[in-house]
């Protein structure tokens, strides 16, 4: 318990920093602006600032990464309420109770109980996460190749079940993300694979170009080709904001519910803040003793998966921070972060870098703090932003991701292929093939290859090593449960059910 | 009037002319340094260390432009083709600039040992073999290769890919030694494979001394031999190769300065001399130990080739020897 407090300050000195306050400043209204933004996502804005963390320190980068995957859920409930439209696809399930709300006079109470039920979850991980870290690396600390490779296994399969939508889709787009990442000089043999000949490809696809072309430029491509939605505003409306004693008395155990749940969910691999607002909802309308007052304005359905978004999207740090491993897209683009710095995810991050690891978390519940000062009293200033017209964004975005692309290896050819990345990003949408699957496979298939071959080379060829360490057999179970899981037909059917009531 | 008409005409040559002057004094403009690895890295932080002290002493900023990729090669071409005027150099280090220009010779569209000249050899950054404290009980090269030779093909190596030069010099050990052993190329290199070390998966490899230290104190790898020339400092009990019966055994990680082979001399020379100036600066030295580099440039430009020269020939016999096949 010691080392806990112990730990905590010292996480408190670094974030507390002027330096460090003023990137989590930064990377909470950032968060805030792509929440309430819809069409920009806090994964295509990490994508997009991941290059300029190169020039910051490790931890103050990650702490302004981090500020905009969570300060987007706060910020796209904004949107979500007053404008029935989902700033974030975390939002969805916000916009059928929270615009009622709206509309019956109450977006001021839908608001607050917005924010108050995601600094509530927000605080509740971030202490999860603080607990929970240390005895998971020790364990990671004891992992070897096979391990790594059941553990990799386990998560593909868990990102495939827990994607919303078609599962044929997930497991194209993440073997489409496997192949992208063959690309390159084989590290065992020194072989080129699918390089065509071509020296530059040698290293294979650099994972910025991908990732600010499939998800930053192909979506602003689909946002430009898409007509203008009607935005009906309602911000005439936003008075009160305190909370009815009723309203209180109906919200706080759904916050509760709503954050217990996306603390799980989060952990998950493929999980994150959306299934875990799908999940609080679906949860809330179990729950409530009147399911019929939902998508009337009933006030649990913006408590519960406002609560549970945030909640999840704080606790989906905890694998990449212990383990090294990305349960979804931003995760991915936080290794990809660290990797540009020269540090090696993994459990060795929390012994040889403390102050990274500890300031990263201290600085959450910083970021959750203002992020209910930026929400509550700023709500007129958020609102006003929805009336920038998005051509002039757009083409502010695309010079910005230009550059960023770029100055990262100063390298011409990586802008190109940004650009053909954003083409390909552009088909995917318009396909409705999720393009998150395929970034995790691109970082975990050549992750999961070396390993598998690392073990396989450990073992001298015996591939009984995957189920005689206790460790990686335990894995390979569970990943074998999940698929039997998903092809029950009972299930199945449920799993549409919840990915359905968007 | 014509005395006017002279001296205005005299002064019209000296405006004229200073502009042209002041490009001969080199260096009139800032360096740029390529260099073919990320910000961050060993040998960019020898660059930059470097590059600070040469901007005292050539009066002109120095700027390094990380250009990583294909071996090395995107930014050895760049500045062998760039204006042979000592404004655009690069620094390499022994993979890019002594084995890349011997294993993928082909795949230059330069030829590099006439379009490259070294200017200086700049630092060091020593290398000792590491072995794994779990269930592993040798704690000297003799005693490794005696119990490496009871189980042939059962030792394992880890290396940070094929080809590479802790590759090379493993496969040298082995065949001089008479073992047997199997490598495990990971790309991350030792942050990507302390971990199966200490778990004894992997039992020996070569690392650097930045990246061996925190492990060695903290009991998880224990240091078998050193590659340097000398002891080091800081493990006085650890032989070098030659001590322990293998001369000549593995290799030194260097970092070097190149420029255009067609650079006039007088400008080699002037950078020459400012690098060794540089690397001889007490700041240059206690900043290089807090990353367990040492610096130690070469004496004349006409070392500095001899040294490149060795340093090629070596490879090439090496390569020759050690049949790695990277074709596939």
């Amino acid at each position: 318990m010691g080392d806990f407090v112990g730990n905590i300050m010292l996480g408190f000195g670094v974030a507390l920093t002027p330096i460090n306050l003023g990137f989590a400043f930064v990377g909470c209204l950032v968060g805030t602006l792509v929440g309430v933004l819809p069409g920009i996502g806090p994964v295509a804005t990490v994508a997009m600032l991941l290059p300029l963390t190169f020039y910051l320190e490790p931890l103050s980068g990650l702490i302004m990464l981090a500020g905009i995957f969570y300060g987007a859920q706060y910020g796209g409930s904004t949107t979500a309420i007053l404008v029935n439209m989902p700033g974030e696809t975390s939002s969805v399930v916000t916009c059928i109770d929270g615009h009622q709300m709206a509309r019956n006079g109450r977006a001021g109470a839908a608001l607050t109980v917005a924010a108050l039920g995601s600094f509530f979850a927000g605080t509740v991980a971030t202490l999860l996460i603080a607990l929970f870290s240390p005895p998971l690396a020790r364990i990671g600390q004891s992992f070897g190749a096979p391990e790594y490779f059941s553990l990799m296994v386990l998560g593909l399969i868990a990102a495939v079940v827990l994607a919303h939508g078609s599962i044929t889709k997930a497991v194209a787009m993440v073997l489409l993300g496997l192949l992208l990442g063959l690309v390159g000089t084989d590290g065992q043999t020194g072989g080129a694979r699918f390089t065509f000949g071509a020296i530059i490809l040698s290293d294979g696809i650099g994972f910025v170009p991908l990732a600010i072309g499939v998800f930053g430029l192909g979506e602003v491509i689909a946002n430009l080709i898409s007509p203008q939605h009607r935005r009906d505003l309602l911000t005439s409306k936003v008075s009160n904001m305190w909370l009815t004693r009723d309203e209180f008395r109906q919200s706080w155990p759904a916050v509760l519910r709503g954050t217990a749940i996306g603390s799980v969910l989060g952990v998950l691999p493929g999980g994150g803040a959306t299934l875990s607002a799908f999940a609080g909802y679906v949860l809330e309308k179990k729950v409530a003793r009147d399911p019929s007052r939902f998508g009337k304005g009933a006030i649990e359905g913006v408590a519960g998966p406002e609560s549970a978004n945030n909640a999840g999207a704080q606790t989906s740090f905890i694998p990449m921070l212990t383990l090294g491993i990305p349960g979804n897209a931003v995760m991915a683009l936080m290794i990809g972060a660290l990797t540009i710095h020269g540090i090696q995810p993994g459990p060795q991050v929390m012994t040889e870098r403390p102050t990274l690891f500890w300031g990263m978390v201290a600085s959450m519940w910083i970021g959750n703090l203002m992020l209910v000062v930026i929400n509550l009293p700023l709500i007129g200033m958020w609102v006003q932003l929805l009336k920038v017209p998005y051509r002039m964004l757009y083409l502010a975005i695309l010079l910005f991701c230009a550059i960023g692309v770029y100055t990262l290896n100063n390298n011409a050819f990586e802008v190109i292929l940004t650009a053909v990345f954003g083409v390909l990003g552009y088909v995917l949408i318009r396909l409705e093939c999720e393009p998150a699957p395929m970034l995790l496979g691109f970082i975990l298939g050549p992750l999961m290859e070396e390993n598998l071959r690392r073990a396989m080379r450990i073992s001298s060829g015996d591939p009984m090593i995957f189920v005689e360490r206790p460790i990686s057999l335990g894995l390979l179970i569970a990943a074998g449960l999940l698929l039997l899981v998903v092809a029950l037909p009972a299930i199945r059917g449920k799993r549409e059910e919840v990915f359905k009531e968007g | 009037m014509i005395r006017f008409g002279v001296l205005l005409a005299s002064l019209l040559c000296i405006v004229l002319s200073s502009p042209a002057q002041a490009q001969d004094k080199f260096p009139s403009k800032p360096i740029k340094i390529l260099l073919p690895y990320g910000a961050g890295s060993a040998t960019d932080i020898i660059t930059r260390i470097m590059c600070e002290q040469l901007r005292q002493i050539l009066g002109q900023s120095c700027v390094v432009e990380n250009k990583p990729g294909a071996f090395g090669i995107i930014a050895i071409e760049e500045m062998a083709r760039a204006r042979p005027d000592g404004y655009t150099l690069q620094v390499g280090n022994v993979s890019t600039n002594a084995i890349t220009p011997v294993l993928f010779k082909d795949k230059f569209n330069i030829s590099y040992e006439r379009d490259v000249v070294p200017i200086a050899r700049l630092a060091d950054l020593p290398t000792l073999l590491m072995a794994t404290t779990r269930n592993f009980p040798p704690a000297t090269l003799a005693e490794f290769i005696a119990y490496a030779k009871q189980r042939p093909g059962k030792l394992k190596y880890a290396s940070p890919g094929a080809g590479s030069f802790p590759h090379y010099d493993m496969e040298i050990l082995s065949q001089r030694a008479g073992i047997e052993m199997v490598p495990i190329h990971i790309k991350a290199g030792p942050p990507g494979f302390i971990n199966d070390m200490g778990l004894g998966d992997i039992q020996v490899a070569y690392m650097n001394v930045a990246t061996s230290a925190p492990q060695i104190r903290a009991g998880v790898l224990k240091p078998l031999v050193t590659t340097t020339d000398a002891r080091l400092a800081d493990y006085p009990n650890v032989p070098t190769m030659a001590e322990a019966g293998y001369p000549g055994v593995g290799t030194t990680l260097w970092a070097g300065l190149f420029a255009p082979a067609a650079t006039p001399p007088a400008v080699l020379e002037t950078l020459h001399k400012a690098v060794v100036q540089a690397l001889n600066s007490q700041q240059v030295r206690d900043a290089y130990a807090k990353q367990n580099v040492r610096a130690g440039a070469s004496k004349s430009l006409d070392e500095a080739k001899t040294w490149l020269k060795g340093e090629i020939a070596n490879w090439q016999k090496i390569t020759k020897e050690i049949k790695i096949d990277l074709s596939e």
